[in-house]
């Protein structure tokens, strides 16, 4: 008994009010609807008003409209379920019977009703009152949504209810209390006891326990079957031509007869001739393809095998890897990773985690199955046809043998390889050192602003010159004859007379550092240098508009070249000594210059950029020559090869290019010795030695042979680490002794080194 | 192709008109992802890696010659067809017209992959040395339960697993068997077939688990292929043995679940039986009439024959007047478990051992129906039994654990069964015969001793110094030096003498290596008085000073594979550590 329904009763009993319902809704309708129209009538004759005559005469009208249909009804229904109608009554009685019981009082109304109905339809006849009768019957017979429900709440949901002690309203308004459960074990033992228990069924609605006769549950039986609910409806009775053809004149239809009723169809035959066509040609088979075996011979003889296939060559999948002693299920105890170490496995990413932890089983019988097997064997498969397969040659060397073979040191001798003396003396930072061409004397400049001028066999300190600046460059002239110290700092280059040599040399020395007669400087030039007597030291100094980084002398120590690194296109002069004037390069510097170097025998000038080196020929001004291309990020310095044919550079990378300039624009040989800024390099001008010093404190020595032959390409091989100085601040500068295979190092921690073979 | 514009008479050329990515292709073939997938497997397709990547490096790239191959591949046809009959059969079935539907089902058009096995395995050699793979696969389906959702049927599954046993029947029968190890993931077996090293997984006899992460549909592609290409290597192998494939069982035993011994019985039968009359094979291939006789009286006869012999099994292993040419190792193999007699208990893994026993000739029975010897047969002479402790012991048996075989089968003499035996604690550890000991740097205790007792079986001694006191030591290795002869003491004399001659020159060379590198480093120790004297560090920096020389390619290989020796050397540092703990755990 659905709230749905009882909803829609109420809609008609409205409807009903309103005179639009026809017939059998309006029959099933009747009792309740009388009852309703009872109690507005007891309430109207309570109120005392006479209004009962209109509230009559309604249902008159409404009646005689009725009273067709609900005679015709009863008559086909009495028809057609004369012999159902009985039986089902009797079994809904019998069945439902406690069903009904509640409904006592509603079949008392409806009885009241009926005789009130009938007592103002007085006109109705007997034939009425026998279908009112059958009406009620009908009721009861055709569904039980006629059975009125205890609860009135309607279609909500019941745990609406379920915290109430009651469960719902009856017709009255009252509430409806829930009985009391009963616990599990008297249930129990209810079922125990009554055999008929099982056909209980509790009604939660009404919250009543409703017992299902046997008929009821034959009914359902034959639902769920799928059959007739009621048991003596034959589906399959015979068919009763109601409509009489024998006695009638006319015929339905007086159209002929068609004549294709008559003659053989010939599409029929068409269809019947392909088939007897397709069969004889053999198309249709009626017996099933022979099966023809699904294995056999594949490879037979392997001798075809030997042509070549068209296709691209098969490259086999890689096998799997082959398990090793932790994967067993008994390992040894030392594959099993200890607890710290699972744990610490947690702690890794989830990449570097071992896919694989080692477990042991102390038999075999205690495996389990292994819960990757089936995601293992999927991977495989994902590899084997959307991995890209290249074949890949494994190199399985030494990895020793890949260093090249290099020829013995103890071949290459003599080569600095230990330190033989320290000059000490300054304070600050040794930046610079240069060496007289007699290698006699070395000269050193400091961030303290000394310079120091050293025998090289002693280590006597002969000379010191005091400035305010820190020295950035000093350079001996490369003339014995003429013993001129270049010194740079700040934005000024001194020339000082080192008072060496014989007497003749020093007149001639004093005579070129003459500042008495310094010519007017050209007006190209005369923004950037202005040449001045030095009152220090009785020398000449010229003062540049930028300061200097690096100064390089001509081998035939009258041109010096000095670069200003901030110059720009101005960066980088020529002076000439003996005329006491400065000169522009007669070529246009692309970039910022570095550091610029002489030929050591042609009219070539190198200019260091950042990136690259330029050659220009100072004959031919114009374009660069050649240009260098070393691939560097910064260059720091450079150095020539007393050949001329070979450049070496020095990079803040850490890097070195040596340049073959006979065999390409391109570095012949890089490397990378050194992890911090390379400060310095320096080619020995006899013997085939190289070196290179840099911020790590350390100076590399190579051997770096160069032929005369011009299909052998140089020798390098690297010699010797030398170490010493301490790592503050690293090596700032080296050089070759001019005879000796020695090399000198000046150290951020003001000592100079020389090493000695 | 794809049609891109390009200038009149240019070509496309280089790597953007050799390869096309995966959708390319896909559209070229006018394909779907699915049945691209399913071509590419069983073709053997793979994506290739182009130098440079035309379209970017996010796509799979594939070779135009390989897509033109698929192109001309008349599965694809056969695929389109099988997809347009299958829209007839879906239109009846709307239609309701069942009658049509099951008309049309029962003439569905079929492909076979034969020729393409042909194709890609042109040889037979070419095809056994990819069968691993094929054969982890077919072996884990042989044990998966078969599934509705996953679309696998329980024909498969029947089908892998008769595949499986016919492979290990022919392996069991050939000897061909070398390695097994039992490994948590399963039972690993390898074995050599001409010439070939063939490793496959078998997962452990328990149910298996599906998990959601695969699709089961790449791996049942893989599996089609997989099975019909190990029916023909089957097919192969039983044809070189002169037995009919596919073999027709004892029912009684297949019923019993012993299909292995079934089929071994079944070849061991046949083969004589062919040996017999070799008219059999002969009208196999000739009338079909004819055939269809000879394989009812094949039927019969191996219904009968080996039902009524019982020593069937021992025939399979004596009869190798056949077998002409073989090897050293088969012949080791063959005769590791000769004249034993063993017998499984219920709990041990039956179809592992009922493989490998046989395989290296051992007479193998187990408890239940269809055994060829039952339990208290007085000539058993090693009982498996997995359990803690035996019910029933006679005392002519030895009772061990499993793990005794699979270790004697890995080390090829038959070890001392003490430290196997039941109840006797856990077994030593079982070490994976694919590992080589030397490269990998350390050597487990027990591989070890395995070691030692093998050179006392070839009755040598190893030339280790530490080894003589152990030797002594061990009663095992006294018995079998007492039982060395004389003539085989004087050869091992001789074996010994060399070995010290080696030795020696070892010591010598040693020798002049170390003063080879005192004078390189000498010099620098003697004259660096002024500066830091850490000649160690000097000497290893003089040593690496030859990398400044090297290029950058060479120069970052050398790293990486310092660093790959750094990685090994430090998880055998691990191990050795963990075993140093335990030892001092223990003492």
């Amino acid at each position: 008994m659905t709230k749905k329904k009882k909803g829609a009763n109420e809609d008609k009993i409205i409807e009903t009010k309103s005179k639009t319902v026809s017939g059998k809704s309006q029959k099933q309708k009747k009792p309740v609807e009388i009852e309703e129209s009872l109690k507005e009538e007891d309430l109207l004759q309570e109120s005392g008003t006479d209004s009962d005559y209109d509230g009559d005469s309604l249902p008159e009208s409404l009646d005689s409209d009725d009273f067709d249909s609900d005679f015709f009804d009863s008559e086909y229904d009495g028809t057609q379920e004369g012999t159902e109608d009985g039986d089902v009554e009797f079994s809904e009685d019998d069945v439902l019977g406690n069903l009904l019981e509640h409904e006592g009082s509603i079949d008392n109304v409806d009885d009241e009703e009926s005789e009130q109905v009938e007592s103002d339809n007085g006109e109705e006849d007997g034939s009425d009152e026998g279908s009112e009768r059958d009406e009620a019957v009908e009721e009861s017979d055709s569904s039980e949504d006629e059975v009125p429900s205890r609860n009135t709440v309607g279609d909500v949901p019941l745990e609406w209810y379920k915290d109430e002690k009651h469960i719902g309203y009856d017709i009255t308004g009252k509430k409806i209390t829930k009985k009391e459960k009963q616990d599990k074990l008297d249930s129990f033992l209810a079922t125990m006891d009554d055999s008929k228990n099982w056909r209980k069924i509790y009604d939660e609605y009404n919250d009543e326990e409703v017992e299902l006769t046997k008929e009821e549950c034959n009914l359902m039986r034959r639902i769920l079957k799928g059959e007739a609910p009621h048991a003596d409806f034959d589906p399959y009775a015979p068919y009763v031509d109601w409509f009489k053809w024998d006695d009638s004149i006319h015929p339905l239809s007086s159209a002929p007869e068609p004549k294709r009723r008559f003659i053989p169809s010939k599409w029929e035959a068409k269809k019947v001739l392909k088939l007897v066509r397709a069969i004889r040609k053999g198309l249709i088979k009626f017996d099933k393809p022979e099966e023809e075996p699904n294995v056999y011979l594949l490879w037979g003889d392997d001798s075809t095998s030997d042509q070549k296939s068209k296709h691209l060559t098969y490259i086999p999948p890689p096998k799997l890897k082959l398990p090793g002693h932790d994967e067993s299920y008994n390992p040894s105890l030392e594959y099993i990773p200890t607890e710290e170490e699972k744990a610490s496995y947690e702690l890794m990413y989830e990449e570097d985690r071992p896919k694989f932890i080692p477990k042991r089983f102390t038999s075999l019988r205690s495996i389990p199955a292994y819960e990757n097997a089936l995601k293992e064997s999927f991977e495989r498969c994902l590899d084997l046809y959307l991995c890209p397969r290249v074949r890949k040659k494994r190199i399985n060397i030494d990895p020793e043998s890949l260093k090249p073979k290099l020829p013995s040191r103890k071949d290459l001798r003599p080569y600095p390889n230990s330190c033989y003396l320290e000059y000490k003396g300054h304070t600050g930072a040794v930046t610079t050192i240069s060496t007289d061409s007699s290698g006699e004397w070395i000269a050193s400049g400091s961030t303290d602003g000394s310079v120091r001028m050293w025998e090289v066999e002693t280590g006597r300190c002969l000379k010191v010159w005091q400035f305010d600046e820190a020295i950035m460059c000093v350079a001996w002239n490369p003339l014995s004859r003429l013993p001129v110290l270049a010194v740079a700092m700040g934005r000024d280059l001194f020339f000082l007379n080192t008072e060496l040599g014989t007497d003749e040399e020093q007149e001639i020395t004093k005579e070129r550092l003459h500042s008495g007669n310094i010519p007017e400087p050209e007006a190209s030039v005369a923004a950037i240098v202005t040449w001045l007597p030095d009152e220090l030291y009785g020398g000449i100094k010229i003062r540049h508009f930028k300061s200097i980084s690096s100064i390089d002398w001509h081998r035939k120590g009258d041109y010096l070249s000095t670069v200003m690194a901030s110059g720009e296109t101005r960066g980088v002069v020529l002076h000439q000594l003996s005329k006491q004037k400065t000169q522009r390069l007669p070529f246009k510097i692309r970039g910022l210059p570095v550091c610029t170097l002489f030929h050591p025998s042609l009219s070539y000038f190198f200019v260091a950029t950042r990136k690259d080196v330029r050659v220009y020929n100072l004959l031919k001004p114009g374009e660069a020559t050649k240009k260098l291309e070393t691939g560097l990020r910064e260059i720091s310095s450079m150095a020539i090869h007393p050949g001329g044919d070979n450049l070496i550079v020095g990079s803040k990378e850490g890097k070195m290019c040596w340049f073959d300039m006979d065999l390409s624009s391109k570095p012949y040989k890089t490397l990378k010795n050194h992890p911090k800024d390379i400060t310095n390099v320096a080619v020995h001008r006899s013997y085939p030695l190289f070196a290179s010093c840099s911020e790590d404190s350390t100076a590399y020595v190579f051997h770096g042979m160069v032929y005369n032959d011009l299909n052998q390409n140089p020798l390098i091989v690297p010699l010797e680490i030398l170490r010493g100085h301490s790592s503050k601040g690293g090596v700032l500068d080296c050089k070759f002794h001019p005879r000796q295979p020695w090399l000198f190092t000046a150290g951020a921690d003001s000592i100079i080194k020389l090493y000695c073979h | 192709m794809p049609k891109h514009y390009r200038p009149a008479g240019k070509k496309k050329e280089g790597n953007a008109a050799r390869y096309m990515t995966r959708s390319q292709a896909l559209k070229h073939l006018q394909v779907n992802l699915n049945l691209f997938r399913r071509l590419c497997i069983v073709k053997g397709i793979f994506p290739r890696e182009p130098k440079k990547k035309v379209k970017g490096n996010h796509h799979t790239y594939y070779h135009v010659k390989d897509i033109a191959f698929l192109m001309h591949e008349p599965l694809l046809e056969k695929f389109r067809e099988i997809k347009t009959y299958q829209k007839k059969v879906k239109k009846a079935k709307s239609k309701k017209n069942e009658e049509l539907a099951r008309l049309l089902l029962t003439r569905q058009p079929t492909y076979k992959l034969d020729r393409l096995i042909r194709e890609r395995y042109p040889t037979f050699i070419d095809a056994l040395r990819d069968l691993d793979d094929c054969l982890t696969m077919v072996h884990l389906f042989a044990v998966l339960p078969a599934s509705d959702r996953e679309n696998l049927e329980v024909k498969r599954v029947h089908n892998c697993r008769r595949l499986t046993h016919e492979w290990q029947a022919y392996i069991s029968r050939c000897h061909a068997l070398r390695k097994v190890f039992v490994s948590v993931k399963g039972i690993y077996y390898q074995a050599e077939l001409e010439g070939q090293k063939i490793t496959w997984l078998t997962p452990h006899a328990i149910q298996q688990v599906f998990t959601n992460d695969v699709d089961f549909g790449v791996l049942l592609t893989f599996l089609e292929f997989y099975e019909t290409l190990l029916a023909f290597i089957n097919f192969k192998l039983y044809h070189s043995l002169n037995v009919k494939y596919p073999p027709i069982l004892d029912s009684r035993l297949e019923a019993l679940a012993a299909d292995l011994y079934a089929l071994s019985r079944y070849i061991d039968a046949s083969s004589r039986g062919m040996a017999v009359e070799p008219k059999v094979d002969a009208s196999s291939s000739s009338q079909s009439n004819d055939r269809e006789e000879s394989e009812l009286r094949l039927a019969q006869l191996q219904h009968q024959l080996p039902s009524s012999e019982p020593g069937a099994l021992m025939h399979l292993v004596a009869d190798n007047n056949k077998e002409v040419e073989e090897d050293e190792e088969t012949r080791v193999c063959k005769s590791l478990f000769k004249d034993l007699k063993f017998f499984l208990s219920r709990e041990v893994p039956r179809e592992s051992l009922l493989f490998v026993l046989p395989a290296f000739g051992g007479m193998v029975s187990w408890e239940g129906e269809g055994a060829p010897f039952k339990e208290d047969d007085e000539s058993i002479t090693h009982h498996i039994i997995d359990k803690p402790s035996a019910g029933h012991v006679y005392l002519s048996r030895v009772y061990v654990q499993p793990q005794w075989i699979y270790d004697c089968v890995n080390a090829r003499i038959i070890l001392p069964t003490e430290k196997y035996l039941v109840g006797s604690r856990i077994p030593p550890p079982h070490l994976s015969p694919f590992v080589d000991n030397e490269a990998e740097g350390y050597v487990p205790d027990y591989a070890e001793t395995i070691k030692r007792l093998q050179a006392a079986a070839r009755n040598e001694v190893l030339p280790l110094p530490g080894v003589g006191k152990e030797d002594l030591e061990d009663p095992q290795n006294l018995l079998y030096a007492g039982v060395m002869s004389r003539a085989e003491e004087a050869e091992a004399a001789k074996n010994k003498k060399k070995m010290a001659a080696q030795e020696k020159q070892y010591h010598e060379e040693l020798k002049m290596e170390i003063t080879a590198s005192k004078d390189v480093v000498a010099p620098v120790v003697t004259e660096d008085e002024e500066s830091v004297p850490d000649a160690m560090q000097i000497a290893q920096e003089n040593a690496d000073m030859s990398t400044v020389l090297m290029s950058r390619k060479k120069r970052k290989l050398y790293e990486a594979m310092k660093i790959g020796q750094k990685k090994k050397k430090a998880s055998v540092e691990l191990i050795e550590q963990r075993k140093k703990k335990l030892n001092d755990a223990q003492s």
